[in-house]
């Protein structure tokens, strides 16, 4: 590792500290932690996808050896609370569903959790849950999201009496007077206006399935209470809803998300109803209990995102400016039946998100979603907008095609130039240079010359195209939006802590899962205080260290808790100017010192300095003669917020050949250019990015959650549900067109959450492109080579 | 239960296992071997399980730990038994091959047996090689420039 | 999910210890070659097999041996030793464009051709390719009879064969058809090297006259390998030009049923049996005549 000017570590792309544990197999996952004696719990899960339970049979299955406790609903409804309660439901009014960890009465999709067997042995438990007989009576399942809506329609919650379970106007005011007026206007423009597209854009069911499932290992004394091992990204919140939950006080709770976790992308931030069991268990057998879901019920339970219905318009003139937008969408929410998000949660903010960053003079957006007996929407990399971006995007190329223009000078035309703005859906743009990206972008991907080729390559027969999308992406979630849209704080939080030696110790009460947060935060933290990120270690995830975090969600750490970080790290360094003055009898304070190379240098007279190492040793170890006011020791928390909240933006172009006698496609090309402010280190940055497309690539084309008409789900192992492998994508070209973050202290943004957005419409809109001889538009995903042959037959004969 | 003995990285583990026990829970639970991962129920697809049994690349998934015995198996712990990364490990490093790290185990065990095997592929041969393993973090776009860095240094090495 | 508790492992290393393990006549056993296939029905426990004999050690099972106009192939041969043998001849390339592609390193690494074949699972790359190439099962029962089956009569139908229960294949024979033959296979998967949704292969033989005079066609994915004779049929005699093959396809189209799921449509099916079995017979022609 070479030492960096002014040890400047910012922008550095320093191989990871993460890494050496994680190549050698010294990495510990949740499945890898033992605790002596722990037991192992595997879930009995229902067969049907609406059914009643009639009666469970567990008699047989108990009088295996080894199994210690055979949980039903019936058994822990009057001994838990049932959900949902206040920490982890949202401040949006909706008909939130009540429910238990295992089913009660009946069951709503296929593979909830029905009953619970604890054994020694994991081989044996799952002979006992074979063992488990269930006598369901089947009802009727609500499968389709429209006619779920219908009067005449089984309702899945009954106590709601519907099965709408969350709407939103989002425009045109809080009233329904306004938003009626709004509607009119928009009506009005629309009925003038020289161009209208208007088109049904269907997104199916994926997400993005982390490679390590969930995990959960729970042990219990009586005097310490719980602590408890969670594959999650949100330990405080997970700690809080335990306490409500279980009745068990809080400082009696401790909950550990590991260090090392396989992965999250938003699917291990939820609170989930599995881990109530499980850690009602160990407090009921007194002993630990482990339950690692199994990939099977992975792909049955979680991941499962996307899936609505837009109902796009636009209008626009012949100039290609655009003058309304209008959308109705409708998402299938599944059963709605997980903490926190409670599926509709990410259909909101992709509301919110559908107008990108384009001016809209006038809009009209609104959403109902559906409850269905399907599993509950989970968060998915890039929350709720993959599907209204898909649409937005997609909509946008079918207008310009009206015009007769390219659709990357009518985004052009149309993208916000001036920030900050206030999106039409009140989403607030506190700062960027979205033209200087989009011109970046359109620089490599040299439209002209590939227009050229095009020409040519058709005169061969070969159909090539090009395709754009853009993403206005949210660079962590402020407060403003969080506590009504998850009753959560948006701010950062971080703790640094120095010790007598000169290392330091940042706690973290996020919990990444392999984003690379030691190292980012060791650079920042070696760059304030001008030592090397080998000095600096990072705490995260340990309820009973760190201090409160939302949770590595939404992008925070570039945005929110770095910011944090660096802020701590100046309050310790003006406590240390502070004492470095005060024994070198300088009048000087922390603007008159520079931290560089291990040492702390007055600017005024070089010969005055400290190493870093003996002024914090003298201020943590020696806490006598001290500048007035002052006390020892060097610790310092700080919570982070910006006045707004805060994007970064990105763009994307991707170049395919399509194959009339197959619809098979080739992406030849993928191109991008990125706004992710300052860069703390760009190796990482890098792969967010090519992580994120990908995700995005394989989610719009392989990837889909099926259920047959009964409900069953049909893609719960890899064999059906399909992930990209590294033959099937491409390789990236990444641009960066960045504009530091006016309201972070070191310029940085939050990135890599809402990336894949963008990736849908750009890559349809470039098989659309290369179909254009054939005037072929296409409105639904997935996108794959069937349905593109069927769109060219359709389209030939 | 079936006696078995298996050596996982020069020792040799000589047990009773239930005969349905499957490899990857005896390195994981047995030898205590943790670092090989399991991504899949049944299916056999994701690749995190991938160890090295007689020096090939194998999912230890879908082996019953019977059949491992008196075989060698070679697990991510055991590609740097001194301490020194391998040229592979290093590359993951300094290309930023891994974030999360679950399927890396895997994916290094397979590419030590691929590289061993064709040491001069081309992108799309690394490609294909890394098929049996599922990554959801990287786009793989950096697990190839990793691979391809151990060629391209082996290849400079021999000119 | 993990096995149903399995009694008895065992693993002979000579033929006569697999014999006297197969006389006992016990009931639940399952004969395991590489186990790709047959693990994940074991641990799905759609298997649940009491005892378990192991083949790995009969390394009497794992040979490629070519002999005048006969290519003969062990049992517990892996992919990954059809992928790298030297001993097979051009026309029988299909062998090794099938081997290549299934699953993925891993499995070609533990994978057997012997296994693939008494498996016969409905979308499995190799039982059609060596339906298409007829290869002849050489089957041994316990008391030491033998008895060859044509691949025409081996495969029955999905996970179904004419192996006896207490069978055991020892290998598989390729004629060999001199020059002018050649033969090819190809799949079409949603991602690269899938299960097939669609998988063809071909093989085919020209007269002096470059005419066709020997044509089998197989195809695979729908519901198990399985020959297309009408199609076959009408390639005879014609130069297999790529209207006749496109014809020959058609006729494949109107014989067989496709069904959609959630991988493909009916339609696109029938799509993929004409694209990739003109492509597989062009390419067994062109390996044909480079032969001769």
């Amino acid at each position: 590792m070479s030492q960096r000017k002014n040890d400047d570590w910012m922008g550095t792309p320093l191989p990871r500290k993460e890494d050496r544990r994680l190549l050698t197999g010294k990495g510990k996952y949740v499945s890898d932690i033992v605790i002596p004696g722990a037991l192992h719990a595997v879930f009995v899960r229902s067969e049907y996808a609406h059914a009643k339970i009639l009666s469970i049979d567990t008699s047989e299955a108990e009088e295996l050896a080894g199994i210690e406790r055979i949980y039903t609903g019936d058994q822990i409804k009057h001994l838990i609370k049932s959900m949902p309660q206040p920490i982890v439901q949202p401040a949006l009014p909706a008909h939130y569903p009540t429910f238990w960890p295992l089913a009660v009465d009946k069951v709503t999709f296929h593979g909830e959790p029905v009953a619970l067997v604890v054994a020694r042995d994991k081989y044996v438990a799952e002979d006992a849950a074979e063992l488990v007989f269930v006598d369901y009576e089947e009802l009727k399942p609500v499968l389709d999201p429209e006619e779920a809506l219908k009067p005449e329609s089984a309702i899945i919650h009954e106590k709601d009496g519907t099965n709408e379970i969350f709407s939103m106007t989002f425009t045109g005011g809080d009233t329904e007077a306004s938003q009626a007026e709004n509607a009119a206007e928009v009506e009005k423009i629309f009925q003038n206006a020289p161009i209208v597209v208007k088109d049904r854009f269907k997104t199916h069911r994926t997400g993005v399935t982390p490679m390590e499932p969930r995990a959960i290992l729970c042990d219990w004394d009586d005097s310490d209470g719980l602590l408890a091992y969670i594959t999650t990204q949100r330990p405080h919140i997970d700690r809080l809803a335990l306490s409500d939950i279980l009745d068990i006080s809080a400082e009696k709770v401790q909950v550990i998300a590991p260090r090392d976790q396989g992965g999250g992308f938003g699917v291990k931030a939820p609170f989930y109803r599995e881990n109530i069991i499980i850690a009602h268990a160990a407090r009921d057998l007194k002993q630990p209990v482990r339950w690692v879901e199994s990939r099977y019920e992975s792909l049955m339970n979680v991941g499962q995102e996307r899936d609505q219905i837009n109902d796009m318009e636009i209008a626009a003139d012949l100039e290609g400016n655009m003058l309304a937008l209008r959308n109705f969408g409708l998402a299938d929410n599944g059963v709605g039946t997980t903490g926190v998000y409670w599926g509709f949660v990410m259909p909101f903010l992709g509301a919110i998100e559908l107008p990108n960053g384009y001016k809209w003079p006038k809009a009209d957006i609104r959403l109902k979603v559906a409850t269905t007996n399907k599993a509950c929407l989970t968060p998915s990399r890039a929350f709720g907008h993959f599907p209204t971006r898909f649409a937005i995007e997609r909509c946008i190329d079918m207008v310009a095609h009206k015009i007769g223009m390219e659709p990357s000078t009518f985004r052009r035309k149309n993208l916000v130039a001036d920030l900050p703005y206030t999106s039409i859906t009140n989403e607030y743009f506190d700062s960027g240079d979205f033209l200087k990206v989009w011109d970046t972008l359109m620089e490599k991907a040299n439209l002209p010359d590939f227009r050229v080729q095009q020409k040519n390559a058709l005169s061969e027969k070969k159909y090539i195209g090009i395709g754009f999308g853009c993403g206005v992406e949210l660079s962590g979630v402020a407060s403003e939006l969080f506590v009504p849209m998850e009753n959560q704080p948006g701010y950062g939080a971080a703790t640094v802590r120095l010790d007598p030696r000169g290392k330091v110790q940042v706690f973290g009460g996020d919990a990444p899962g392999g984003q690379g947060h030691e190292t980012t935060t060791a650079q920042v933290v070696a760059s304030e205080f001008g030592i090397s990120p080998e000095d600096v270690i990072i705490t995260t995830g340990n309820t009973g260290s760190t201090p409160f975090g939302s949770g590595s969600v939404g992008a925070r750490m570039g945005s929110y808790f770095i910011s944090a970080v660096a802020e701590a790290c100046r309050e310790l360094k003006t406590k240390i100017a502070k004492f470095l003055a005060h024994d070198l009898q300088l009048e000087a304070s922390v603007e008159h010192f520079e931290f560089k190379n291990g040492e702390v240098v007055y600017l005024g007279d070089d010969s005055q300095r400290s190493s870093f190492m003996s002024i914090v040793e003298r201020i943590i170890m020696f806490p006598i003669n001290m500048p007035e006011g002052e006390t020892g020791g060097l610790d310092a928390t700080t919570f982070f917020e910006a006045a707004k909240p805060m994007i970064c933006f990105n763009a994307d172009c991707c170049v395919v050949e399509v194959s009339l006698e197959t619809g098979d496609f080739k992406i030849l090309k993928w191109i991008t250019a990125e706004d992710v402010g300052n860069v703390i280190n760009p190796l990482i940055v890098n792969g967010q990015m090519h992580g994120a497309i990908v995700q995005g690539i394989s989610n719009t084309v392989f990837e889909e959650f099926v259920y047959d008409e009964q409900g069953q789900q049909l893609t719960a192992d890899f064999e059906h549900y399909k992930m990209a492998n590294a033959a099937d994508v491409p390789n990236i070209d990444l641009n960066y067109a960045t504009t530091p973050c006016p309201h972070t202290p070191l310029g940085t943004r939050g990135i890599g959450e809402g990336r894949p957005s963008s990736v849908p419409g750009a890559l349809t809109n470039a098989v659309c492109d290369a179909l254009k001889p054939f005037g072929i538009e296409i409105t639904t995903l997935p996108l794959r080579p069937d349905a593109i042959w069927q769109k060219i037959q359709d389209a030939t004969q | 239960m079936a006696k078995v003995a298996i050596d996982i990285n020069g020792r040799l583990f000589q047990e009773e296992v239930p005969e349905r026990m499957l490899l990857v829970d005896f390195i994981r639970e047995r030898a205590h071997l943790t670092g090989t991962h399991i991504g899949c129920t049944y299916e056999g697809v994701c690749g995190a399980c991938t160890v090295h049994l007689d020096g090939e690349a194998v999912k230890s998934c879908m082996l019953l730990a019977a059949q491992a015995d008196e075989h060698k198996i070679t697990t991510v712990e055991g590609l740097a038994p001194d301490g020194e990364l391998t040229p592979l490990q290093e590359a993951f490093k300094s290309e930023h091959g891994l974030q999360c790290g679950f399927c890396t185990a895997g994916i290094l065990m397979n590419m030590t047996d691929f590289l061993k095997r064709y040491p001069n592929p081309s992108e799309q041969e690394i490609r294909e090689g890394l098929i049996g393993n599922l990554c959801r973090c990287t786009g793989y776009v950096h697990i190839i420039n990793a691979v391809r860095k151990v060629v391209q240094e082996n290849q400079s090495r021999k000119t | 999910m993990y096995p149903a508790p399995i009694e008895q492992y065992s693993r002979p290393s000579t033929l006569e210890e697999l014999y006297s393990l197969l006389d006992s006549n016990e009931e639940d056993i399952l004969v395991l070659a590489g186990g790709q296939s047959a693990m994940q029905a074991v641990k799905s426990r759609m298997l649940r097999p009491a005892h378990i004999i192991d083949l790995q050690a009969l390394s009497e099972l794992k040979f490629v041996t070519s002999e005048k106009d006969l290519l003969t192939v062990g049992a517990m041969t892996r992919y990954a030793d059809i992928v790298s043998s030297d001993s097979i001849p051009l026309e029988l390339m299909a062998l090794k464009d099938a081997a290549s592609r299934v699953g993925d390193r891993q499995v070609r690494n533990r994978g057997t051709i012997g296994g693939s074949l008494c498996w016969n699972y409905s979308a499995a790359c190799t039982p059609a390719t060596v339906l298409a190439l007829d290869g002849a099962m050489n089957l041994i029962s316990p008391d030491g009879s033998t008895r060859q089956v044509a691949a025409d009569d081996f495969f029955l139908g999905p996970l179904e064969t004419a192996r006896n229960e207490f069978e055991i294949l020892l290998s598989v024979d390729f004629k060999l058809r001199g020059s002018k033959s050649g033969s090819a296979y190809k799949k079409w998967g949603l991602v690269t090297d899938a299960l097939p949704v669609i998988g063809i292969a071909a093989c085919l033989h020209f007269d002096n006259a470059d005419c066709c005079d020997y044509a089998r066609i197989t195809l695979t994915g729908l519901s198990g390998a399985q020959r297309c004779l009408e199609a076959e049929a009408s390639l005879l005699s014609t130069s297999a030009n790529a209207e006749e093959i496109a014809e020959a396809m058609m006729i494949v189209c109107s014989k067989v049923s496709t069904y959609t799921d959630s991988m493909a449509t009916a339609d696109y099916r029938y799509q993929l049996i004409k694209t990739i079995g003109l492509e597989v017979i062009e390419i067994a022609k062109k390996r044909a005549f480079s032969l001769g």
